[in-house]
């Protein structure tokens, strides 16, 4: 393996070396991961303004949300992090098969929360635990209580941005698996596959919040 | 080139069993009634386990600290813009006790949902009881 790393294939022009070219791109991912904090900022203040007005409210509607499905998700998703994490860590090591098969295990855990996720939404349409105007479900727990659908409303938004964010990972996820089968990253070369698994633990992290807010307490 | 950290496997397995038990403690406190507290100790346990991950997973321990710094900047105006937020919409009973909840009168469509069961479907107080009988004589 050639160690010049005076003009290796994967360094841009514009940057003055393969330290610079990294520290760069890590910097722009950080200043992504800003914003997407301040997205889901806003709708953690939405949450917390309604808890505010409706503290009854939202204790007696998260009892209508599966604890053990949450758990499960809470489980598959911090796995995933793990076997991202692990990915990085193979990579680095030379290990591309471990890579590979540990980007594998991370798409396959991302579709298996989407497909808990799937579950769990289904339940709700099916009983009218909807947003806003939509919400028909008038169930003995739960009818004394003031205007529920306020909580599916930030409930469905809330999870469905983060579901987003999980479907776009597994997009990314895909062009890894891809991108690293093909022999593109490697041990020297791997930033990709280090940015998307920051963002893929940002989609951990705002999960760490989302579990205990609406399915704890 | 100065080599990349390469953070050792087992700091990994660590830090991934610290969220799994993490996960089962904050599960199982919210079967206790602390009153106030459930939310300290749930937001409490959920901001050991983000620091965790932020720290290990994200690397942010071992990187330049302009990434962790600006990562806690976002935090810090996440923090402003849900104590302003509160100052308004915690206070307005203080200046006009009328509109302290302007809206937390219950929505005019409820008046024209009928009572479900647990499966959502409407039911009519009356008939309930002999369908309930039915399912006794299997």
């Amino acid at each position: 393996m050639s160690h010049d790393n005076s003009s290796p294939d994967f360094l841009q022009h514009h940057f003055h070396d393969v330290d610079q070219q990294y520290e760069t791109a890590k910097l722009g991912m950080w200043a992504f991961i800003l914003t997407e904090v301040l997205t889901f900022g806003g709708l953690f203040v939405a949450y917390v303004v309604y808890r505010s007005w409706y503290p009854e409210m939202f204790v007696g509607a998260n009892l209508l949300l599966d604890v053990n499905k949450g758990l499960l998700n809470t489980i598959v998703l911090i796995t995933s992090s793990l076997t991202m994490v692990l990915a990085v860590w193979a990579i680095q090591q030379k290990k591309q098969k471990l890579s590979l098969f540990m980007l594998i295990a991370t798409f396959l855990f991302a579709f298996m929360f989407l497909g808990i996720k799937y579950l769990e939404y289904s339940h709700k349409f099916e009983v009218g635990q909807l947003p806003g105007e939509y919400y028909s479900y008038m169930g003995p727990e739960i009818a004394h209580l003031n205007n529920p659908h306020i909580f599916f409303s930030i409930y469905f938004i809330m999870t469905g941005l983060h579901g987003l964010h999980v479907a776009i990972g597994m997009g990314l996820i895909a062009w890894l698996i891809y991108a690293t089968a093909k022999g593109n990253l490697h041990s020297k070369y791997y930033t990709p596959m280090e940015m998307i698994g920051i963002f893929w633990h940002l989609v951990d992290l705002i999960w760490i919040y989302l579990f205990p807010l609406f399915y704890l307490i | 080139m100065s080599e990349h950290h390469i953070t050792p496997l087992k700091t990994y397995l660590v830090i991934a069993g610290a969220l799994f038990c993490l996960t089962a403690i904050t599960v199982w406190v919210s079967y206790f009634d602390f009153g106030s507290l459930n939310i300290i100790i749930a937001m409490g346990v959920a901001t050991f386990k983000a620091t965790l991950v932020a720290l290990f997973f994200m690397h942010l321990l071992w990187d330049d600290k302009k990434n962790l710094t600006m990562f806690i900047m976002s935090l810090m105006f996440l923090g402003i813009f849900i104590t302003i937020t509160l100052l308004d919409t915690g206070f307005r009973g203080g200046v006009n006790p009328e509109v302290e909840y302007p809206i937390n009168k219950r929505a005019a469509f409820y008046d024209s949902l009928p009572l479900t069961d647990t499966h959502g479907n409407p039911v009519d107080e009356h008939g309930t009881d002999s369908h309930e009988g039915d399912e006794d004589h299997h």
